[in-house]
């Protein structure tokens, strides 16, 4: 517990720590250790917690484990040993926990419905849900995404881009409180790419994004978290992070251009 | 190989359609006794998928090429989602190639969906009939047998339905010296789709065996 | 053969687009098999004029139609070539060693006729009614669930699954596969070898989506056993629709009982 120091600003400023450090976390994941069947390990003892309405970006090298950690995180794979908790409730694997969305890397694997309409309306149907009120989630998640011009197409007619949006909107109509995103630029032209951006940085749900896209994570990110060789090996402010050349490159990474110290301003105005 | 509309009578397509119901039946019972039905629908599916686009690959021979019929393959890696997975192929051949077949979807279903159910046992069989022999032998022999076999047993049906159905007064002789003939030409055909179900089952055993469990 | 990458449907205003789904598909299929029925050739005219007819009403480009007819197959055309020239007693004509036959003749034009009559119920079908609706369609009427869901998840994915196969035959092709000299009437085993690979490979990556397509569909809720609505055909049919089925039907009847008097 953090002393409270006697300024009115701050005192608010820490009442409100103090008020999230009681809540439960969004996702408290306790020594978690993950390999698949005949190969070495590939998560050893992840310790996170991840509070309500963070944005977190989960950076590191081709197979250092991103993957395997957001499977585990909503449920789909089942962990050689450790818990996961989220919102206080211990996951139980292969639970349906409408509460986490997971947006695969490709954006096929998740589109599998006839058309877009039914594909979006595939979660909230499953969750239950009356039809009148399916209909409404459906209109207000593509309205969300700004795909209602695409409701009554069929999938495979769809640019990468727009398959990504639609996906997001299946998501959004569930009304997940976390969102987990896999790769999300990997197939994106540069405009819808830039509307995901914007997308997110209004967006109040918890997020957690995988990507190698740094400057993407730089943008949307308030915490990032550094994965190598199945460990954590720093969890913190992105700019201090990425901005570190010695510790990216050690893990296989580079710094994101933007961060570089420039000696020979060429971004104009 | 399949019967195009018009030429068989109704009758026989009305009798197609009720074998095929039957079928179909049967394969839905077997699916759904097994213990999760819903998580094999997905794989079944997308199998369904690619042995169709897959049947568009043409072997050459020259100077022409042959199509691949693989009922005998899909039965081997389906089991009891074969027939669905034939039917809903002979429905994709009316729907986008535009082929038709709509009266003869019975008939042709029933043609080429229970040799596969057959191949699909022999394959099985392997665990015991062929106890002797060593892998990989076994599981090509019977891959072999059933992709063959699965072939030849269809082409002796649609041979049997166009001769029988032909409004025919060829004597009885001349029909059956037909029938010798179209069936020993079908034999080196049905050797092609052994071989290559044997190669192709080979394959998946190396690279991606949980295929073969089906 | 390929697949297409799109399909039959072809959207109009006409009567038969806007004739309820179900009618239209039971209506249709009965017609179709009262063709089927037919074995007096005076009732060819009769046959091709319904089906010409319905085809006309159905506002669809003829030009279509004959692209897909273009198709009879080698199968029908060599019944069509052969049949005349060796079935029957009554001789028409006689080149040389080619005997014209009446019977023959007469079971060509049965076979044609009944043949262009299907398949053109079967594109008015294919043609007016967009697929998911015809699914739905189907479903109302009794479909099993399982085929279903087969049918639309199969679907929604041929187009990908074909985009594959090209590539990866594009790629074998930039690779030298299909150079080399060929005997005649000789399967080269390397080459089967290969394409059992190429067509191995394509299972085995359509098996390894079907898995993450698996999960995609968990994590949204699939397979837990909440009943999912039976998607709801609109309203009732118009007066138009029952109209419609009313009087294909008729017409259906009227042929099979047609058929049956004038059977010798």
């Amino acid at each position: 517990m953090t002393d409270i120091p006697m300024t009115d600003t701050s005192m608010v400023d820490s009442i409100l720590t103090m008020a999230k450090q009681l809540k439960p976390a969004a996702i408290a994941a306790q020594a978690l250790s993950f390999g698949y069947p005949d190969q070495p390990e590939v998560l050893c003892g992840i310790t996170l917690t991840i509070q309500e309405g963070d944005r977190v970006g989960i950076i590191g090298h081709n197979g250092c484990g991103k993957t395997t950690l957001f499977m585990l995180l909503c449920g789909v794979l089942s962990p050689a040993a450790g818990e996961i908790l989220l919102f206080g409730d211990l996951l139980q694997p292969g639970q349906f926990r409408p509460e986490v969305g997971l947006l695969f890397q490709n954006p096929d694997d998740q589109l599998f419905s006839a058309s877009v309409r039914d594909d979006i309306a595939f979660g909230p149907q499953n969750m239950g849900l009356p039809p009148a009120e399916v209909n409404a989630r459906v209109a207000q998640a593509a309205d969300m995404t700004g795909i209602t011009h695409l409701l009554d197409r069929l999938p495979h007619h769809l640019s990468g881009g727009e398959k990504q949006m639609v996906a997001i909107a299946g998501l959004l109509a569930m009304t997940p409180s976390i969102i987990l995103y896999d790769e999300p630029t990997a197939s994106l032209d540069l405009r819808t790419r830039r509307r995901l951006i914007r997308f997110l940085q209004n967006s109040t749900e918890t997020v957690l994004i995988s990507s190698h896209d740094l400057e993407f994570v730089l943008e949307v990110c308030d915490r990032v978290i550094l994965i190598d060789d199945g460990h954590i090996i720093a969890d913190g402010d992105p700019r201090a992070i990425m901005g570190d050349q010695a510790l990216m490159e050690a893990h296989g990474l580079e710094k994101p251009h933007s961060l570089i110290p420039h000696n020979d301003p060429h971004h104009g105005a | 190989m399949h019967i195009p509309d018009g030429i068989l009578p109704a009758q026989v397509c009305a009798a197609g359609y009720a074998i095929t119901g039957l079928a179909t039946w049967y394969s839905l019972r077997q699916i759904n006794s097994r213990p999760d039905p819903t998580a094999e629908i997905p794989k079944a599916s997308l199998l369904t998928a690619a042995f169709f686009v897959a049947s568009s690959i043409y072997i050459p021979v020259p100077p022409a090429s042959v199509h691949l019929i693989l009922n005998g393959l899909l039965g081997v890696m389906l089991g009891y989602f074969a027939f669905p997975a034939i039917l809903i192929g002979l429905f994709f051949q009316a729907l986008v190639i535009g082929h038709g077949g709509i009266t003869t979807l019975g008939v042709n279903a029933a043609m080429m969906g229970i040799p596969a159910m057959l191949a699909y046992h022999i394959f099985q069989s392997r665990h015991t009939l062929g106890k002797v022999l060593t892998e990989p032998t076994r599981t090509g022999l019977f891959a072999f047998l059933g992709g063959t076999l699965g072939l030849g047993i269809a082409a002796l049906i649609f041979l049997a339905l166009i001769i029988f159905n032909i409004p025919a007064e060829l004597d009885a002789g001349a029909e059956r010296a037909a029938i010798l003939a179209l069936s020993i030409a079908h034999v080196p055909l049905a050797l092609i789709e052994g071989l290559f179900t044997a190669m192709l089952v080979l394959f998946v055993r190396r690279v991606k065996p949980e295929l073969l469990e089906g | 053969m390929g697949v297409a990458s799109h399909d039959t449907y072809l959207h109009r205003e006409s009567v038969i687009h806007r004739w309820s789904p179900r009618l239209k598909l039971v209506s249709l299929l009965v017609l179709m098999f009262a063709f089927a029925t037919v074995r007096q050739p005076i009732l060819i005219p009769w046959m091709l004029g319904l089906a010409v007819g319905l085809y006309l009403l159905s506002g669809l480009p003829l030009a279509f139609l004959g692209q897909r007819l273009s198709y009879p197959g080698l199968f029908v055309l060599a019944l069509v070539v052969l049949l005349p020239l060796t079935v029957g007693d009554t001789v028409l004509g006689q080149w040389g060693w080619l005997t014209l036959r009446q019977e023959g003749l007469e079971a060509t034009l049965l076979i044609v006729g009944r043949f262009l009559s299907i398949l053109t119920l079967g594109f008015i079908l294919l043609g007016t009614t967009p697929f998911l609706t015809l699914l739905q369609a189907m479903r109302s009427l009794g479909l099993p669930t399982i085929l279903a869901d087969m049918t639309l998840l199969s679907y929604r994915y041929l187009f990908e699954i074909a985009a594959m196969l090209a590539t990866m035959q594009q790629a074998m092709g930039l690779r030298g596969f299909g150079q080399g000299r060929q005997r005649w009437l000789r399967v080269n085993s390397q080459a089967l070898q290969q394409l059992a690979m190429l067509a191995g490979n394509l299972l085995i990556r359509s098996y390894e989506q079907s898995e993450r397509v698996y999960k995609a569909m968990r994590l949204r809720g699939y397979g837990y056993g909440v009943k999912r609505p039976k998607p709801s055909l609109a309203d009732q049919p118009s007066p138009l629709s029952w109209g419609l089925a009313g009087g294909v039907l008729a017409a259906a009847v009227g042929l099979v009982v047609a058929e049956g008097l004038l059977r010798p």
